[in-house]
C-alpha cells in the first residue's frame, strides 16, 4: 500500500470545512497557527483582472522524506502506507524536521509538548475508506487511495489526469497529485512555468522505485 | 481590490491567536482523549444520523457518540440536497452543543433591561412569571391576542413555536427574517414565474449570479454543484459584485458594478434580447402574458446598454456580450434568483426584471435552468384552532404593499417603538433570533423593547437580545432533540429526520416542550379571560351546558397540540403514506425517498448517485397550475403557504410569466419593472456605500462564540478598495 491524494484544487472555495474537520478528528490543538491542513493563497492580476489561486494543501508524506531522515530520535517515521508520523514520546522537540520540511507541514502541538502534522487520518481508513477532509470537502477536491492498487479510484483518475506536485524540485517524491485544470487560462496563472507536468505512466516507475529503496521503514501501525 | 489574506500573512500576525477564546481547554474535542496512545483504535459506540442546523441548509450527518458524548459530526452521503458533506460551520457544531457559554437554566431578570443581570430560576418559576404577565396583559386589553407579538428566526422546529402562538395563542403578529432577507426575491419570482424554484446549477451552461456568493453564503446543493463546473468544464459564469468574493474568483467574467444598479443592469441585458431578437420566441409566444406592452416599455424607455453603462459604471459592450452569451446558451442559461434580498427599494421590481429575462430564454422549468421538482408529501397534523372574536389582525397590516404572513420586521418595529400602532404591543416573544443585531437601527429596536411588559427570548445562546429579555428560557441545540420530519422537493427530492444524538445538557429543553409547558400553565386563565371578554363565545355558551367540552372541541385547551411526543407526531406524518418499514428505515439512516436502496450507488468516495437521470423531476408539467404547493418545500427560509397566499392575492390571472401586474398598480406600484432614478441614491464623490455579505466561516451572529469558528476568522474585516485605502492611507489590518 502506498496511500496519496489528488487534489482537483480548481474545486477549492476556500470554505475551510477540511481545517475544521480535521481539527474536530483528530483533536488537534485549538489556535490559527496550529493547523495540520490549510488553503494556501496566491493573488495576482491579468491585464488589470484581478484573481486569486487556492491549493489546498497538508503533508505530502513524502517517499523520500527529510522530516524522517532528519529526525534524532526516530520519532518521526513511516508506518504502512507510506503515512508519515510522529511518535510525541519520542519528540524532543528539536524541530529540525520543521527546518527540514518543504512544506511548512509541521508545527509544535503545546498541549502534547511535540511536533504535530497529519496523519492522513490513518485511524479511519479501515472504517471509512478515506480521510475527514475529503469526506467533508462540499465541492470535493480531494481523492484519498492507494497508487500501488491500479484498481483504485485514485489511480484510475491519475491515468485519466495530468498532474503536477508542488515544490517537486526538492526531489522529496511528494505524494499530494495536484490535477492539472482542463481551463487553459485557469492552468497558466494557476501553474508556474518551471512546474512540470507529469503523467501516471511517466511518473509511477520513478514512484515505485523510490519506494522500492524506503518501504523497508514502513512499519505495520 | 483586498482579497482575504494568505496563510502565510495570516500565520505572522495571529500569534496571539492561539489562545483564541481565552478558555481553558487545550484541545478541540472538548472531553476528548484523542491524545490516546496510536494503538488504540479510537470506536464510537453509538451513530446517529441527524441532521446539522448550524444554517440554513440543513446537512444530513452522522454524530458519533461515545460514552454520552458526542465526538464528531460526518456527513451522511444519502442525502441528495447535503450531496455527502459538512462545511465548516456543520463541522463545527460540536462546539455549539458543548459552548460554555450556552443558556444553562431559565433565567428571571434581577437588574434592568439590557444590563444583563439575571437570577437563576426553575422552570416552574420562569412559567408562573410568564403567566402572570400575560393574564394581566391580556385581561387589561380584552382578550386581544395580538397584543402579544411574536418572531423566530428560521429553524426546524419554527413552525412548531409559529403554530402554537398563531393557532392556539392567537396572535396575528408574526415576524420573521423574511422581510429583511429574500422576501423580495420570493414576491418577485413567486408573481412573475409562478414560483421561486431552483436554479438547476448541476446542468446550466450559463450563470449570471449577482449579488450572490455561494462559495462563502454556502447553499446546498448549489455549491456543490457550481464549483465543480466553473472554469471551462461546463458552466460558464458570470459574477456581478461590488466585491471580488470567492465566489468572484471562479467567474469566466467578473463584473463590478456601482452598489444598488443592479436593476439598470438587467433592463439593458433585457433591451439587448429584445431589440436582437435574441429571445425564444415559441417560448415566449406560447408561455408569457403581455410581452408586447413589456416589450414596448423596454425599448420605449430606451434601455440600452449605454444608457445603463453610466448609471451601473459596468461597460456597454459587456452588457451587450452577456446578453447574446446568455440567449445563445439559453434555456441552460439561469440568472440567479439570489437570496439575501432586501437591498434597495427597487429589489422587487429587479427580481421581476431578472425572472423575465431568465424567461426570455426559455429558462424556466427545464433541465439547465429554473426547476421546480416535486416534493414527498407527508400526512398533515391538524392542529383544532380556536377562533378569538377580539384578536386584532396584525399591526403593519398597511404598512407595505405586500405584507406576507411573515410580516415586516422594520414597518412593525417602528411602529412599536414610535407608539404608532392601532392597538397597544404589550409583549414579546423572540425565539432563535437576534434582532438587536440583524434588524437595522438597534438604537430602535431597543426602545421597541423597553416600551413592552413583557419580553420572553427562548435560545441556546445569550445574545444582545436576550439581554433585552424579562424571562430568558433555555432552548438545547440541534443535537439533543427531534424536530418535525421534513421533505424536502427539488429535482431530488427526499425525506429527512433531525433525530436527538443525546440527551439534553443542563435544564435545556427543546422548544416544543418548552410551548408545551408554557401551554399547560397559560390555558386555563386565559380562558378564564376569553370567557370574560369573547362575545362570541358568551353566547355559544349560552347554548351549550357543557363549559369543559366546548373548551376542548373549539381548541382552546392550547395543550391539545402537543399531546403526542414529536417523535410519534411525525412517526404518524410518514408511516400513512410509506409505511412502517420505510419508518425504520429513516430512523437508521437519516434519509428516505422511494426506491433510495435501488437508486443510491456510490460511484467513488466523492461521487454519489442518488436518482438515475430519467428518475429526476427537472420538469413539471402544467407548471403554473401545479407548482402551488409541493414544489416550493425545498428550503426551511421559504414558506410555501406565503407563496399560495401571495398569488391567491395578487391573482395572476393568466397563469402565465406575468409581464404585467395591473393589480400591483392599483397599490401604487409599477405593473412593469422600471428604473426610477428618483429613487437611486448617486455615492457622494469621496464617499462610500456599505454593503455586506457572507464569510463560509460563520451564519449571521448566531455562530459568533463558536471556539473553532473563530480561530477561522477572528475579526470580520471592513473591505475597501485598495486605491481608495492607499489615499487615506489605510493598511491592511488597520482598525478603522
Amino acid at each position: 500500500m502506498n496511500y496519496a491524494m489528488a487534489l482537483d484544487y480548481q474545486n477549492c472555495i476556500n470554505c475551510k470545512a477540511c481545517e475544521v474537520a480535521c481539527k474536530e478528528e483528530n483533536g488537534v490543538q485549538l489556535g490559527a497557527d496550529k493547523q495540520r491542513i490549510w488553503v494556501g493563497v496566491t493573488e495576482g492580476s491579468v491585464f488589470g483582472n484581478p484573481f486569486v489561486n487556492l491549493y489546498p494543501s497538508q503533508c505530502n508524506h513524502c517517499i523520500d522524506a527529510p522530516c524522517v531522515s532528519v529526525c534524532p530520535t526516530h520519532a518521526s517515521h513511516y508506518i504502512d502506507g507510506g503515512i508519515v508520523m510522529v511518535n510525541p514520546t519520542k519528540c524532543i522537540l528539536c524541530k529540525g524536521c520543521m527546518e527540514a520540511c518543504p512544506y511548512d507541514a509541521r508545527f509544535v502541538d503545546d498541549t502534547i509538548v511535540a511536533v504535530d502534522k497529519c496523519t492522513l487520518c490513518h485511524h479511519r481508513i479501515d472504517e471509512y475508506g478515506t480521510t475527514a477532509c475529503q469526506a467533508t470537502c462540499p465541492t470535493k477536491v480531494r481523492l484519498f487511495g492507494d497508487l500501488d492498487d491500479e484498481n483504485s479510484d485514485l489511480v484510475k483518475l491519475l491515468k485519466k489526469r495530468k498532474f503536477f506536485f508542488l515544490k517537486e524540485g526538492e526531489k522529496t517524491l511528494p505524494k499530494l497529485f495536484y490535477l492539472v485544470p482542463e481551463d487553459e487560462n485557469f492552468l497558466l496563472r494557476s501553474v508556474g512555468k518551471e512546474t512540470k507536468i507529469h503523467t501516471w505512466d511517466e511518473i509511477k516507475p520513478i514512484y515505485d522505485e523510490a519506494k522500492a529503496k524506503r518501504s523497508k521503514e514502513w512499519k505495520k501501525s | 481590490m483586498k482579497v482575504e489574506i494568505s496563510r502565510r500573512r495570516f500565520l505572522q500576525g495571529s500569534v496571539a491567536l492561539s489562545v483564541v477564546g481565552g478558555t481553558a481547554l487545550g484541545t478541540t474535542n472538548i472531553l476528548a482523549d484523542t491524545k490516546e496512545s496510536e494503538d488504540v483504535k479510537i470506536r464510537p459506540t453509538k451513530k446517529v444520523p441527524s441532521l446539522c442546523e448550524m444554517c440554513v441548509n440543513k446537512c444530513a450527518l452522522i454524530a458519533q457518540v461515545r460514552n454520552g458524548v458526542v465526538k464528531k459530526l460526518d456527513p451522511n452521503p444519502l442525502f441528495p440536497k447535503s450531496k455527502n458533506m459538512l462545511c465548516a460551520r456543520g463541522d463545527a457544531g460540536i462546539h455549539a452543543l458543548y459552548d460554555p457559554d450556552r443558556l444553562k437554566y431559565p433565567l428571571i431578570r434581577s437588574g434592568k433591561r439590557g444590563d444583563g443581570k439575571y437570577r437563576r430560576a426553575t422552570w416552574d418559576e420562569a412559567y408562573s412569571f410568564i403567566k402572570e404577565k400575560m393574564v394581566k396583559i391580556l385581561d387589561e386589553e380584552k382578550d386581544n391576542r395580538s397584543c402579544i407579538g411574536y418572531c423566530a428566526g428560521e429553524g426546524m422546529a419554527e413552525p412548531t413555536y409559529k403554530e402554537f402562538m398563531a393557532e392556539k395563542f392567537g396572535s396575528s403578529n408574526f415576524i420573521n427574517h423574511a422581510s429583511i432577507c429574500l422576501q423580495t426575491a420570493i414576491s418577485g419570482y413567486a408573481l412573475t414565474i409562478g414560483g421561486y424554484g431552483s436554479a438547476d446549477l448541476d446542468n446550466a451552461k450559463y450563470i449570471i449570479m449577482a449579488g450572490a456568493n455561494r462559495a462563502e453564503a454556502i447553499l446546498t446543493p448549489d455549491t456543490m454543484n457550481l464549483f465543480k463546473r466553473t472554469r471551462g468544464r461546463g458552466a460558464k459564469l458570470v459574477v456581478v459584485d461590488p466585491r471580488f468574493t470567492n465566489t468572484a474568483i471562479h467567474a469566466d467574467t467578473y463584473v463590478p458594478i456601482k452598489v444598488g444598479t443592479d436593476l439598470a443592469f438587467v433592463l439593458a441585458l433585457t433591451y439587448v434580447a429584445i431589440k436582437n431578437r435574441l429571445y425564444n420566441r415559441e417560448f415566449v409566444e406560447k408561455n408569457f402574458d403581455n410581452f408586447n406592452i413589456y416589450k414596448m416599455h423596454i425599448l420605449e424607455s430606451n434601455y440600452t446598454p449605454q444608457w445603463a453603462e453610466k448609471i451601473t459604471g459596468v461597460s456597454a459592450e459587456t452588457i451587450e456580450k452577456i446578453a447574446y452569451d446568455f440567449m445563445a446558451n439559453a434555456p441552460e442559461s439561469v440568472y440567479y434568483q439570489g437570496r439575501r434580498s432586501t437591498w434597495t427599494s427597487s429589489d422587487f421590481q429587479l427580481r421581476r426584471a431578472q425572472a423575465i429575462f431568465s424567461a426570455l430564454g426559455g429558462g424556466i422549468d427545464i433541465k439547465g435552468g429554473i426547476v421546480f421538482g416535486k416534493s414527498l408529501p407527508l400526512d398533515k397534523e391538524e392542529i383544532n384552532s380556536p377562533i378569538y372574536a377580539n384578536a386584532q389582525e396584525r399591526i403593519e397590516k398597511k404598512a407595505a404593499a405586500i405584507i406576507g404572513s411573515t410580516g415586516s420586521w422594520i414597518a412593525w418595529r417602528n411602529m412599536v417603538a414610535e407608539g404608532n400602532t392601532p392597538y397597544p404591543i404589550r409583549g414579546f416573544f423572540v425565539y432563535k433570533q437576534n434582532p438587536m443585531l440583524s434588524v437595522p437601527n438597534t438604537k430602535k429596536t431597543k426602545q421597541m423593547l423597553e416600551k413592552l411588559d413583557l419580553v420572553v427570548v427562548i435560545d441556546t445562546m445569550p445574545s444582545d437580545t436576550a439581554m433585552m429579555a424579562d424571562v430568558i428560557l433555555p432552548e438545547c441545540t440541534y443535537l439533543e432533540k427531534e424536530d418535525p420530519i421534513r421533505s424536502f422537493g427539488g429535482v431530488e427530492p427526499a425525506i429527512v429526520l433531525r433525530q436527538k444524538v443525546i440527551e439534553p445538557m443542563y435544564e435545556t429543553k427543546p422548544v416544543f416542550d418548552i410551548m408545551k409547558g408554557l401551554a399547560e400553565v397559560l390555558t386555563k386563565p386565559l380562558w378564564e379571560n376569553t370567557k370574560k371578554y369573547d362575545e362570541d363565545v358568551q353566547s355559544d355558551l349560552k347554548d351549550e351546558k357543557d363549559e369543559q367540552k366546548y373548551y376542548k372541541e373549539n381548541g382552546f385547551d392550547l395543550t391539545d397540540m402537543f399531546g403526542t411526543s414529536q417523535e410519534e407526531m411525525n412517526k404518524k406524518m410518514f408511516v400513512g403514506k410509506y409505511g412502517e418499514k420505510a419508518w425504520s428505515d429513516l430512523r437508521a439512516k437519516g434519509v428516505f425517498y422511494p426506491n433510495m436502496d435501488k437508486y443510491f450507488k456510490k460511484i467513488d468516495n466523492n461521487t454519489f448517485e442518488y436518482y438515475p437521470e430519467n428518475k429526476k423531476t427537472y420538469q413539471i408539467d402544467k407548471l403554473l397550475e401545479k407548482a402551488d404547493k409541493d414544489a416550493y418545500l425545498h428550503d426551511t427560509c421559504i414558506n410555501p403557504k406565503e407563496i399560495s397566499e401571495l398569488r391567491k392575492f395578487f391573482k395572476t390571472p393568466s397563469k402565465k410569466i406575468e409581464c404585467y401586474l395591473g393589480n400591483l398598480k392599483k397599490k401604487g406600484i409599477d405593473a412593469m419593472p422600471t428604473w426610477r432614478a428618483e429613487s437611486y441614491v448617486e455615492i457622494p464623490k469621496g464617499k462610500f456605500k456599505f454593503i455586506t455579505g457572507r464569510h463560509a466561516q460563520f451564519t449571521q451572529d448566531a455562530t459568533q462564540n463558536n471556539i473553532m469558528l473563530l480561530e477561522l476568522m477572528k475579526e470580520n474585516y471592513a473591505w475597501i478598495n485598495d486605491k481608495e485605502a492607499q489615499k487615506r492611507g489605510i493598511e491592511f489590518g488597520d482598525e478603522i
